[in-house]
């Protein structure tokens, strides 16, 4: 739990100082950066508009690269935060945001959408940067199979069941989405398999005003179980115990985790790693296992993971970006492996 | 909070698992056993009996079927899910390993119904944690990372956690197995000498027979026969200890209070000798099985010294410095 000694705050006040620092200097290199290097004074100037501004570089912050940084930050969040809860709840390192089967939920409508029902009706090619029915469709099969991990979590006590579940789920909605590939047209299966490539730079302005009142809503769910989340640690025995009400609870965090992460996957697309990897750096980084510093650390170290894999991918002073889900595995994957072998007992959960 | 004592009672109390097809499988039944402020419980039983399943029910982590199960008088169903963790505390069997938290960190854990909702700890709250870690003796220990205890370490911090939940009433899962004997007879004591100073009512289950016979207040016995409660000694006249196990070759020795396993006895063999050197002489030679006889023919003599053991067999003798020897040369 929260223990506030002097030789113990001051450690994680001054972390949280250094990782803000390093947050503000990204967001400001993502504004930056990209194939039309934004010189830094024109960044101020087109949010708060003088005489001096170019209407250029204003539609380039404002209309593109804000809201992506945006999307980066709110991305890295999330998908931290819902790890987080997932590895705590379910007291397991490997645990992800997507073990309860949320993106397969996503994947699979917009397989059924992009593949299936596209390639039967067919009224022609689903534009792929127009993401509106994209999103759509995945916050439909994700929201689907929230419900389903809600029903099942009431009914069913033991939580390495409902671990077993969602992981039998994510494999048979894999097989039909097989299915639904081998069965579809080049360009549709194209426009899929791109989608599964994540993208930051396809949500606009008026998606983000959808997508981040729902990750903020999730992050919300999730403070309010600071508490909860930490005697879960412990198990669901010594919680209930303690006095938590594991099922309310549980669905709360469920909740949390589904909004967060279901949000994400249905506008950037199913990006991976992030929420794995982001936890444990947090609790190598800060030494705690306390919810009260993890969530906030997980927040900020996610924004942050995000915002560098976003610089990367998109090449500056180059035409072309990478697939953003490329770049977070391969900037990602060596960091948490050196991490592990370096840090064996630390980045366990339980 | 120091409440002064919570008495139990369990009518008639009948405890099972509800089964896929919705009926009742019925693990025990008919119990009626009752603790008392300042007692100390052993709940034994043989494996499998249904201890554990008794002892979740009885902490409100499952319903019981039929009967009664009451705190002073309240039954137990109709408390809420805090107001338990007010006056129940629970150590379960369950290994803790979880990484970056430390000793104070653990026992904090106790405070949890009472603090708010982020679990804020107030300066009272940190009294009663260090009390606790103190009371068990882990002052020290505060910083100690929770992977890097002993298990008798962590069985006293787990301890600690429950003291500081600070409840009229702790109950305890096998808190000693895995422990070595020193260990052992520690919790033992250290749980004694809380039901005592404190009023607590404590209540574990235990396959420690031997020092359980010697520590508790009071055992409650679950059979497949029947159930028993009372003082250990009563447990014993009575012959409950002799139907604890179904297994024909475990008996229990009423004059030495111990449990022994019954032996295929081999030859006669006649000892002499005195002192303590005798006495566990004997001892060795009852382990391998051999009669001990004292007017009847033997087979052999061994003589014990206080240094060396003499075999004699007919017009054989021989010589040894020490039991190990001795028997090394009888198995020959």
């Amino acid at each position: 739990m929260n223990q506030k000694r002097d030789n113990k705050t001051l450690p994680v006040r001054s972390i949280f100082f250094l990782l803000s620092l390093l947050f503000l200097v990204l967001l400001v290199a993502d504004l930056l950066l990209g194939s039309v290097i934004v010189p830094l004074k024109h960044i101020f100037i087109s949010v708060f508009p003088t005489a001096e501004t170019n209407e250029t570089f204003r539609t380039i912050i404002l209309d593109f690269r804000l809201p992506k940084a945006i999307t980066a930050i709110l991305t890295g969040a999330a998908l931290s935060v819902s790890g987080l809860q997932m590895q705590t709840v379910f007291r397991n390192p490997l645990a992800g945001p997507f073990v309860l089967g949320i993106s397969a939920g996503a994947s699979l409508g917009v397989a059924l959408f992009v593949l299936g029902f596209s390639s039967v009706v067919a009224f022609g090619v689903v534009s792929v940067s127009g993401a509106w029915p994209l999103a759509i469709v995945a916050w439909i099969g994700s929201f689907l199979v929230m419900l389903l991990v809600l029903y099942v979590s009431t009914r069913v006590n033991d939580i390495m069941t409902i671990l077993i579940l969602g992981i039998l789920f994510t494999s048979a909605v894999s097989a039909i989405v097989s299915i639904l590939q081998y069965f579809s047209s080049e360009s549709m299966l194209k426009a899929f398999i791109i989608w599964t490539m994540g993208s930051l730079g396809s949500v606009t302005n008026a998606q983000l005003s959808v997508m981040a009142p729902a990750i903020l809503l999730g992050i919300l769910l999730a403070l309010f179980k600071i508490k909860d989340l930490n005697a879960f640690l412990l198990g669901e025995n010594y919680a209930r115990s303690l006095g938590v009400k594991i099922i309310s609870s549980r669905i709360v965090i469920f909740l949390s985790t589904s909004l967060l992460a279901g949000t994400i996957t249905a506008f950037c697309g199913p990006i991976g790693f992030i929420g794995i990897a982001v936890p444990h750096i947090c609790r190598v980084i800060f030494k705690t296992s306390d919810h009260l510093v993890l969530v906030p650390a997980v927040i900020l170290t996610g924004g942050i993971v995000m915002l560098f894999s976003d610089i990367v991918s998109q090449l500056p002073g180059m035409q072309t970006t990478l697939p953003i889900n490329s770049v977070t595995a391969i900037i990602g994957i060596p960091v948490i492996m050196w991490m592990i072998i370096k840090n064996k007992k630390f980045v366990s959960v339980s | 909070m120091n409440n002064p004592g919570f008495n139990i009672e369990l009518k008639n109390l009948s405890v099972g698992y509800e089964l896929p097809g919705g009926g009742p499988l019925e693990i025990l039944k008919s119990i009626n056993f009752s603790a008392s402020p300042g007692e100390m419980v052993a709940l034994i039983g043989s494996n499998g009996i249904g201890k554990s399943t008794l002892l979740r029910t009885l902490v409100g982590f499952q319903n019981y079927f039929s009967g009664s199960i009451q705190l002073n008088g309240k039954e137990l169903r109709t408390i809420g899910s805090r107001e338990i963790a007010w006056v129940m505390s629970f150590v379960s069997t369950e290994n803790i390993r979880v990484a970056n938290m430390t000793v104070f960190d653990l026992v904090a854990y106790g405070r949890f119904p009472y603090t708010n909702w982020i679990g804020r700890l107030t300066s009272d709250d940190r009294q009663k944690v260090a009390d606790a870690i103190k009371k068990v003796g882990l002052t020290g220990f505060e910083n100690r990372q929770t992977i890097q205890l002993s298990d008798g370490e962590r069985q006293r911090a787990m301890i600690a956690r429950a003291l500081a939940q600070d409840t009229p009433v702790i109950i305890l899962d096998e808190p000693t197995a895995f422990l070595d004997v020193s260990n052992k007879y520690e919790i033992f004591h250290l749980l004694q000498v809380l039901s005592k100073e404190k009023g607590k009512t404590v209540i574990l289950s235990t396959h420690d027979l031997n020092i359980a016979l010697r520590e508790v207040d009071k055992l409650w016995i679950v059979t497949e026969e029947g159930n028993f409660q009372g003082a250990p000694e009563d447990a014993v006249l009575n012959g409950w200890l002799n139907q604890l196990f179904k297994n024909e070759n475990i008996g229990f020795d009423l004059k030495e209070g111990e449990y022994f396993f019954k032996k295929k006895f081999r030859e006669k063999v006649k000892v002499e000798g005195e002192g303590l050197s005798l006495i566990w002489t004997l001892r060795a030679l009852n382990r391998l099985g051999y009669q001990i006889v004292m007017k009847a023919e033997p087979d052999f003599k061994v003589t014990a010294g206080e240094k060396s053991w003499t075999f004699q067999k007919g017009n054989a003798t021989e010589k040894f410095n020490s039991i190990y020897e001795l028997l090394m040369f009888l198995e020959k």
